[in-house]
């Protein structure tokens, strides 16, 4: 079931200073669906847009950023709404209890003077009256199904360590037991070994609440391992998207073919080729396809029309004009 | 100059950094007794792998000579490099050595343009004067795929990450260096361009002749980069040797640990079983012994008291009383 559907969503930066109109396309035509009970990966390199992407489907939307078409509809349970049309007062409503959102920064989310029971306390409070004793049960219940010790309810931020810290800003995150998380890069300041730990309690988290969490990574190895499905976003759009073992095992795309083909792995030792060229800037994007100048198999028409996203195969989606054989 | 045929050699390295003053003043050991070498005549990448805090790039401070060690000695082609007499010595070395830093961005000013960088280094090491500086500037450009006319004018904001990595590694050719020192160089880079950096190091092993210190903490690159590498944890290496055998079949229970944590790339191969993670912020850089024991499942009660010397296990370091012989010990 769907829980989250957006079509054509375009999301630009438009700033005017001294009668110089620049425009940055972050989002530009995006069209997705996310299901219910799955975790959906967001995968694209840094300046493509996926930030904006997150804001704007959270209903972040502030000036220079502005939404210039597109809806984004959640369904969630029976409530249904447009984020991008409801008031302030409906939007804080709805954040945390229903659609919450994981930082990259835990520092940024805790208060540094504050105990962790604090912050714990003023998350809650915004969203529920309850006696104190319930507050106790709740979130020590909350700590404990997500395997964390109670003790640190009483600690300050810096004397936990980092892994520690994030994962309390993920139970943080999730004690309203939202339907839908969006993560925005929750893992990457981490060590590898805490790394693993944080995506591993996200994961658990999704199995035990069965909602939706939305993952945006740079980094396809974390991708592989705990996203259902992926979408490649490029230069504002998604490129491609599909089922997490289609993206990597047959990948249409040729920037996803370049994206796939030039992951480093242990034990393999083969020679492994980058795209050429390098990403264009959002302001001042080439003409037809945005990935045409560094596309080794570009046509005439590549350079004229935007290719639109098809579905080539059973929930497998490409916008190129050389595999969906379009128009 | 003595016969040597080490390019480079670290003995005992040891770096203690003193925070606060007075009644609060605590030590921290960064770097603690680490000792490798580099061989003279035959280039290689050699990787410094390890977490944040491990003291890699401390260590790669100390090799470049911007920081001095507490204790221990760097000898670069047979000379110990915080002891070079003269202005003359100094510009030989940092000739010799150069660095690459993490953050491409970081290290251009905004407002400058991308080429001055290296004119200045071209007159500062006194490689040729102003007016002749554009035929070395324009050999170490093309060396890393680009030419001075592209780069020519034009400010940091007008190339990508990749580019600019290879600008800031272009520099560092001009002088001709035997050895380059690049702390994390493709960690902020795109992924759609990191390859073709780690590409380029290869490159310039093979072609070029330069040796390289590779500092990252990403295993799969440095799988694909580098020839030997040394796990670093807490400011020990735990272990040293090929990089095919320290990542395909680990023997410190540390490197176990950490190449078990590699996500891989591929959805058929996720992570088995699971992992727990410490909760506070631990005082491993204090304890006396084995700085893993507290984390170690196969710890035994003399690694908390001891520090194990390095054994020789399968063609490589390991620093483990696991491997030491006649102790009685857990089976691994």
């Amino acid at each position: 079931m769907t829980i989250l559907k957006t079509e054509n969503l375009k999301a630009y930066y438009i700033t005017e200073i001294f009668g110089i109109k620049r425009i940055v396309k972050a989002v530009d035509g995006v069209s997705i669906d996310i299901n219910n009970n799955e975790i959906f990966g967001i995968a694209g390199e840094s300046g493509c847009g996926k930030s904006t992407l997150i804001k704007t489907l959270l209903g972040i939307v502030k000036p220079p950023l502005t939404v210039l078409g597109g809806d984004v509809n959640y369904s969630i349970d029976d409530k249904r709404f447009n984020i991008l049309s409801l008031s302030p007062r409906e939007l804080k409503n709805i954040r945390w209890e229903y659609i919450s959102y994981i930082p990259q920064s835990s520092m940024s989310v805790l208060n540094p003077v504050r105990r962790i029971r604090d912050s714990f306390k003023s998350f809650i409070n915004a969203h529920k009256k309850i006696e104190k004793k319930e507050f106790k049960n709740l979130v020590e219940d909350h700590l404990n199904a997500l395997g964390l010790p109670v003790e640190v309810l009483n600690a300050y931020p810096h004397q936990l360590s980092g892994g520690m810290r994030q994962r309390v800003t993920i139970a943080l995150a999730t004690i309203l037991k939202p339907k839908v998380i969006f993560a925005d890069e929750p893992s990457t300041a981490l060590d590898v070994v805490v790394q693993r730990g944080v995506i591993q309690l996200l994961k658990d988290i999704q199995e035990e609440q069965k909602n939706t969490i939305i993952l945006v990574t740079h980094d396809m190895a974390i991708h592989a391992n705990i996203c259902d499905r992926i979408a490649i976003m490029y230069a504002g759009k998604i490129i491609e998207d599909a089922k997490t073992e289609d993206i990597f095992k047959h990948p249409l795309h040729p920037y996803t073919k370049y994206l796939i083909g030039s992951l480093p792995k242990i034990g393999d030792k083969s020679y492994k080729v980058s795209a050429p060229g390098s990403p264009p800037p959002l302001s001042n994007l080439p003409p037809g396809c945005s990935f045409h100048p560094r596309c080794p198999y570009t046509t005439e028409r590549c350079k004229k029309d935007i290719p639109s996203l098809v579905e080539v195969d059973s929930s497998h989606r490409v916008a190129c004009f050389l595999v969906s054989k379009e128009g | 100059m003595e016969q040597n045929n080490k390019l480079l050699e670290v003995k005992n390295l040891v770096k203690i950094f003193v925070i606060g003053s007075g009644f609060v003043r605590s030590k921290i050991t960064a770097v603690e007794d680490v000792s490798f070498d580099l061989k003279s005549g035959k280039p290689e990448i050699f990787t410094l792998a390890g977490e944040s805090g491990s003291g890699k790039t401390t260590l790669a401070r100390m090799i470049l000579g911007f920081i001095p060690p507490s204790s221990g000695s760097v000898l670069y082609k047979g000379k110990e490099i915080n002891r070079l007499n003269g202005r003359e010595m100094e510009l030989w070395f940092m000739r010799e050595v150069q660095p690459v830093f993490q953050n491409p961005f970081e290290t251009f000013n905004p407002l400058k343009k991308v080429d001055s960088y290296l004119y200045e280094t071209v007159v500062n090491y006194g490689i040729a004067n102003k007016k002749n500086a554009f035929k070395p500037i324009d050999e170490a450009l093309n060396l890393v795929g680009l030419s001075l006319q592209e780069v020519s004018g034009r400010y940091p904001h007008e190339f990508s990450g990749g580019q600019l990595q290879r600008i800031s590694i272009a520099r560092a050719l001009i002088t001709k260096p035997a050895l380059l020192i690049a702390d994390e160089p493709v960690s902020m880079v795109d992924a759609s361009l990191k390859m073709s950096i780690c590409n380029l190091f290869k490159e310039l092993k093979e072609k070029q002749g330069v040796s390289i210190i590779y500092i990252t903490h990403d295993l799969a690159t440095a799988y694909y980069v580098s020839d030997r590498i040394a796990i670093m944890f807490r400011g020990n290496i735990v272990e040293l040797g090929s990089v095919e055998k320290i990542l395909t079949d680990p023997k410190h229970p540390y490197t176990k640990i950490l190449r078990d944590s590699v996500p891989e790339p591929d959805p058929e191969r996720k992570w088995q079983g699971r992992i727990e993670l410490s909760s506070f912020e631990e005082k491993e850089y204090q304890s006396r012994g084995c700085k893993f024991a507290g984390r170690c499942p196969y710890v035994m009660d003399i690694c908390k008291s001891k520090m194990p010397e390095d054994i020789l296990v399968d063609g490589r370091l390991v620093k483990c009383y696991l491997y030491t012989p006649n102790l009685n010990k857990a089976i691994v």
